[in-house]
């Protein structure tokens, strides 16, 4: 029997009962549809994050106090502060490393901000020129912190622009005295909006220079210090060298943790794939129920069609065949099913992108595979019992229906 | 070119062993006319499926054109009922949603014959049996005799040497009954080997040879009108 | 028609399908244990991760310093110009309703002794700390209560840093060095394990105003309030406030309550759960078609018996009980066999995995066979109907 006349013998029984396909149909194109849709979904939110990060800045290095032998680096870090404490003339030192292309300390707090007599509070960042660049942030308005000596306490501030919304209303901002705690500071940039990252809302900041917010916030200890390499090649040499050199100027204590962006965003990226994993394997289950119908049609559509079973071993069908025939329908259904089921799923996800566009739902390429794949393989593993019962049957009694 | 030797074909029914065919020896030649005929329940169309190899025997031998069909395995079994053996069944056996001309060429598309071909002998076939006409009609849209001519022509599409045709005519009235004879007969004229099971007399009587069976044993062989 | 024969001809219809039957009921049996074992871990970690935080207490009550917060941690926390207290924290003590109050600074430092030495975290607390957040000591006894602004160097160590430093000999009375300075140590707390990634173990305490100089800090990163059971949480809450605003001359604290915590913590919790259910869901819904798909094929087989009962009397609303009722009886049976299958995988998962919490809820297992029921009856509807309104002339003919 050639190819083309089983698969259009297949294709006879399959809409002669249309109903009972199209609902066959129906179940697996849910199933293939939903495990596409879950994972795009997924993937969506992995590279969402994933692209978070990377507009954190690139080849990044973060140095923050303390360090913990069972809690080590990673999300887990609490916001450490420690005997000795991390300091600016540390982030100097760190600076001489030639692999290194910007280095920003910085400290946070919150501070009450008044202007007139609108009063907010808000979160401080006390930072130098280099962080602007270092973050891939923009501005707005303005300009940046000037490029200073770091130790230097000058009474200028960048503003987020709900801060401005908020305090400066419809008043224009820059060059206003924006009223920090006891002192006042010279407004004299706004940043742009999509500085918005995670764990930290720009729109809600106000940026001055360490030293000034060193004096503001009481402390003599940064909050973090970052910096960016050259090259991510660089990147082990200058880690080396920053736990070094803190060793050193710590009298040989080891109190900070040095962590790449790359290390976070990994740990991220490893708890969003398995996630991923997770719901398009529970969605899969749906797959297995999709197959257990088809095997039950199937059983059906065989002792239903046991005469005719009969008919074409009498007319010379070897059990081979009947067991292709039967088999090929079920395939065809699956691979008719799993196509649509593909097909809602691209539309779906793009659907969800035209709703969610910072979003990029896209079913990733071996989910889509693998739907299609175990769709398939489900088709053909659950259609065996049906196809081997029909080609079993004995001729003789086939041909009575019984 | 069919020759039985000592075939037993038993069935067991709960703790009780039937006796369905009971030491069977016979001799068919190339191109006879033979019909078998018993009361029910005798084995006739038991007999007929071993032939056909539709059915095993529980012992015995039995060869096919000098070929020992007792060794056949499954496959060649197959092979040997698509080439050499065409089936007519008093229920006709169409499948209702193929086309009186799919249902013709099914034996050849088993075969694997390519289309071009397949076409080209189902029109000869239609043609022969009259039927050109009714080629797109579905079984349903067909007269009973209609029907059973269709089932010829599938049976007789692979140029087989036996046509065995189990009681053709039971679900036939008169007129019909005796056109597929005719057909048939016609066949048997052309040089195919005809064995007809039959519970009419007439027919029985235009045979050039006769069975007559009882539980399951031949008890007359009657050559000649 | 009686109820016992109704049962009989439904059931009959079932069990002359044996294989057809069991398939259908595994399709929805298979969608309903996937919606319980994922209910059930779902629960589970839900259970576990509230009662992670219901061991600190129902009455707990947090100030941290600064009104901004981000990602649930204050940020006034890192530093802020007005900073809270030990004084605050005394202040705090007086209120009535206050069984015990706690300032904390939490920072990292180097503990050292019986020569061995260990970055760890340092609490500075004070003597209440045990009761606030209910955390028994496993020997000795807490920081004494002292003068809170001129505390003796008393120290008490987690069971990890005292596995560390000390092996099996007992450290209660020794000298450790913790950042440099000296301390004794007094007591030994319980081990408590991780909560939430934190080991809570691997840690040491010493009085509040050592923590402050040690880590050279004029605030406190948070003060714990846990007040007398009884007493309403709002006034607790505006009690709070109005002393602080009092001392600071403005609201520059926030203020949050374990309840609220629970509150918030609890209604992810819930979303996550559910969101997870209905992906299970899907495979019930599969499991719905497979009904429909397997009554509508019963309807068309038995199309003549339908016209016969007709030709004997039946009404159409019997047909479509009678056929409503198979499908109700294949889902409700498939749904339990799900619900025991289930139940048993998940309990398996715990048995096979015991980090993984697993509690079944009862509401959500009737909820599912309710379910499975609902799913019977919808899918049942259109075959059912179909074989209600056949044609008794026409669906005799059909032999
Ligand atoms: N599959 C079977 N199982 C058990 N007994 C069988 C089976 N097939 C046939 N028989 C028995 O074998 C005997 C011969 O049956 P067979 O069908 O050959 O009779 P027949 O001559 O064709 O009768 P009829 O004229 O009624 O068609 C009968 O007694 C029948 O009961
Ligand atoms: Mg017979």
């Amino acid at each position: 029997m050639i190819a083309s006349d089983i698969i259009a013998y297949a294709w006879q029984s399959l809409s002669r009962h249309r109903g009972r396909s199209l609902l066959m149909l129906i179940a697996m194109g849910i199933s293939v549809a939903s495990v596409m849709l879950l994972t795009a979904l997924g993937e969506g939110a992995r590279r969402y994050v994933h692209d978070e990060f990377a507009s954190l800045g690139t080849n990044l290095i973060i140095v923050l106090p303390g360090r913990n032998e069972t809690t080590g680096a990673g999300l887990n870090a609490m916001p450490g502060v420690t005997p000795r404490d991390l300091t600016l003339d540390d982030a100097r030192a760190l600076a001489r490393h030639s692999a290194i292309t910007r280095i920003a300390p910085l400290n946070v707090g919150a501070v009450e901000a008044s202007w007139q007599n609108r009063k907010r509070e808000i979160t401080l960042l006390g930072s130098t020129h280099d962080l602007l660049k270092l973050r891939h942030w923009k501005l707005a308005a303005g300009q940046f912190l000037p490029d200073m000596e770091w130790e230097r306490t000058t009474p200028v501030c960048v503003i987020g622009k709900k801060i401005r919304d908020e305090i400066f209303g419809p008043h224009a901002a820059l060059g206003q005295w924006l009223r920090l705690g006891q002192n006042r500071y010279r407004v004299i940039g706004i940043m742009a909006s999509e500085g918005r990252t995670i764990g930290l809302d720009v729109e809600e900041t106000v940026i001055i220079p360490v030293a000034s917010a060193q004096s503001l916030l009481n402390t003599p200890s940064l909050f973090r210090i970052l910096i960016e390499t050259s090259s991510r090649g660089a990147m082990p040499s200058v880690i080396e060298f920053a736990t070094a050199v803190i060793r050193e100027r710590h009298y040989g204590e080891e109190d900070v943790t040095v962590i790449t962006q790359d290390a976070v965003l990994q740990t991220f990226d490893r708890i969003l794939s398995t996630l991923t994993y997770a719901v398009g394997g529970i969605a899969a289950i749906s797959l297995v129920v999709a197959g257990i119908l088809i095997m039950n049609v199937m059983l059906v559509a065989v002792s239903q069609r046991t005469a005719e079973i009969g008919l074409l071993k009498a007319l010379g069908a070897s059990r081979q065949q009947i067991l292709r025939l039967i088999l090929t329908e079920a395939m065809l259904m699956s691979l008719v099913g799993a196509t649509a089921g593909f097909v809602i799923g691209i539309f779906g996800s793009w659907g969800i992108r035209l709703a969610f566009p910072e979003l990029q739902v896209y079913p990733p390429f071996w989910a889509i595979l693998t739907s299609l794949l175990v769709a398939l393989v489900t088709g053909l593993l659950f259609s065996l019992l049906p196809a081997g019962k029909a080609a079993g049957l004995d001729p003789v009694r086939a041909l009575q229906g019984r | 070119m069919i020759r039985l030797e000592q075939i037993h074909r038993d069935f067991e029914v709960g703790d009780q062993i039937v006796h369905a065919l009971n030491d069977i020896n016979l001799d068919i030649a190339h191109g006879e006319y033979l019909s078998v005929m018993g009361p029910s329940g005798s084995g006739k169309s038991t007999l007929l499926n071993i032939i056909g190899i539709l059915d095993h025997a529980t012992s015995g031998r039995y060869f096919l054109n000098e070929q020992n069909v007792t060794d056949m395995d499954e496959l060649a079994e197959s092979r040997a009922r698509n080439r050499h053996i065409g089936f007519v069944f008093q229920s006709f056996h169409l499948v209702p949603r193929l086309t009186a001309a799919q249902n013709i060429e099914l034996p050849l598309v088993l075969a694997g014959i390519a289309p071009a071909l397949r076409r080209q002998k189902v029109q000869q076939v239609l043609e022969s049996l009259s039927l050109a006409d009714r080629a797109h009609h579905t079984p349903d849209q067909l007269s009973g005799g209609q029907r059973q001519r269709v089932a010829i022509a599938r049976a007789t599409i692979t140029e087989p040497s036996v046509l065995l045709a189990d009681e053709p005519t039971g679900n036939l009235d008169q007129k019909s009954g005796s056109e597929v004879i005719v057909t048939l007969e016609a066949l048997n004229q052309r040089g195919i080997t005809l064995i007809v099971v039959t519970h009419d007399k007439n027919i029985a009587d235009r045979s050039l040879r006769s069975l007559q069976m009882v539980d399951g044993r031949v008890v007359s062989d009657r050559h000649g009108r | 028609m009686l109820a016992k024969d109704f049962i009989r001809l439904t059931g009959s219809a079932i069990i002359s399908h044996k294989l057809r039957s069991f398939l259908t009921m595994l399709g929805i049996a298979v969608g309903i244990s996937a919606v319980v074992i994922l209910t059930s871990i779902g629960e589970g970690v839900h259970r576990f991760i509230l009662s992670e935080f219901t061991q600190f207490g129902t009455t707990l009550i947090k100030v941290s310093p600064g009104k901004t917060q981000t990602m649930g941690m204050s940020i006034g926390a890192f530093g802020t110009e007005r900073p809270l207290s030990i004084d605050d924290a005394e202040a705090l003590k007086r209120l009535s309703f206050a069984k015990s109050v706690v300032g904390i600074i939490q920072g990292n430092a180097e503990v050292e002794g019986n020569r061995r030495t260990r970055r760890t975290t340092v609490f500075g607390t004070g003597h209440d700390f045990p009761n606030a957040f209910s955390m028994p000591l496993q020997r000795g006894q807490f920081l004494p209560d002292d003068d809170p602004l001129a505390p003796r160097a008393l120290a008490v160590v987690g069971s990890k840093v005292k596995a560390e430093l000390f092996g099996d000999s007992n450290p209660i009375g020794r000298r450790i060095r913790i950042g440099g300075d000296r301390y004794r140590v007094v007591g030994i707390m319980a081990s408590k394990g991780q909560v939430l990634g934190f080991d809570l173990d691997d840690t040491v305490y010493i009085p509040l105003a050592r923590g402050l100089e040690m880590f050279n800090r004029v605030g406190l990163m948070e003060i714990d309030l846990l007040y007398h059971e009884g007493v309403p949480e709002d006034r607790v809450v505006s009690g709070i406030r109005r002393l602080l605003v009092t001392r600071h001359g403005r609201e520059d604290f926030t203020i949050t309550t374990q309840r609220q915590m629970l509150d918030v913590m609890g209604s992810i919790l819930d979303i996550i759960t559910f969101a997870v259910a209905a992906i299970g869901a899907i495979s019930l819904l599969v499991g719905g078609i497979g009904i429909v798909t397997i009554m509508t094929i019963a309807v068309s087989e038995r199309t003549a018996e339908i016209g016969l009962i007709r030709a004997l009397g039946a009404r159409q609303a019997q047909i479509l009980s009678l056929f409503l009722g198979e499908a109700v009886v294949l889902s409700a049976f498939g749904g339990i066999a799900g619900l025991i299958g289930g139940f048993g995988i998940a309990q398996l998962l715990h048995l096979l995995i015991p980090a993984l919490p697993v509690h079944t809820p009862w509401t959500y297992v009737l909820l599912a066979e309710a379910t499975a029921i609902a799913i019977g009856l919808a899918a049942g509807v259109i075959p059912a109907r179909r074989a209600a309104r056949l044609d008794p002339v026409e669906a005799l003919r059909d032999e």
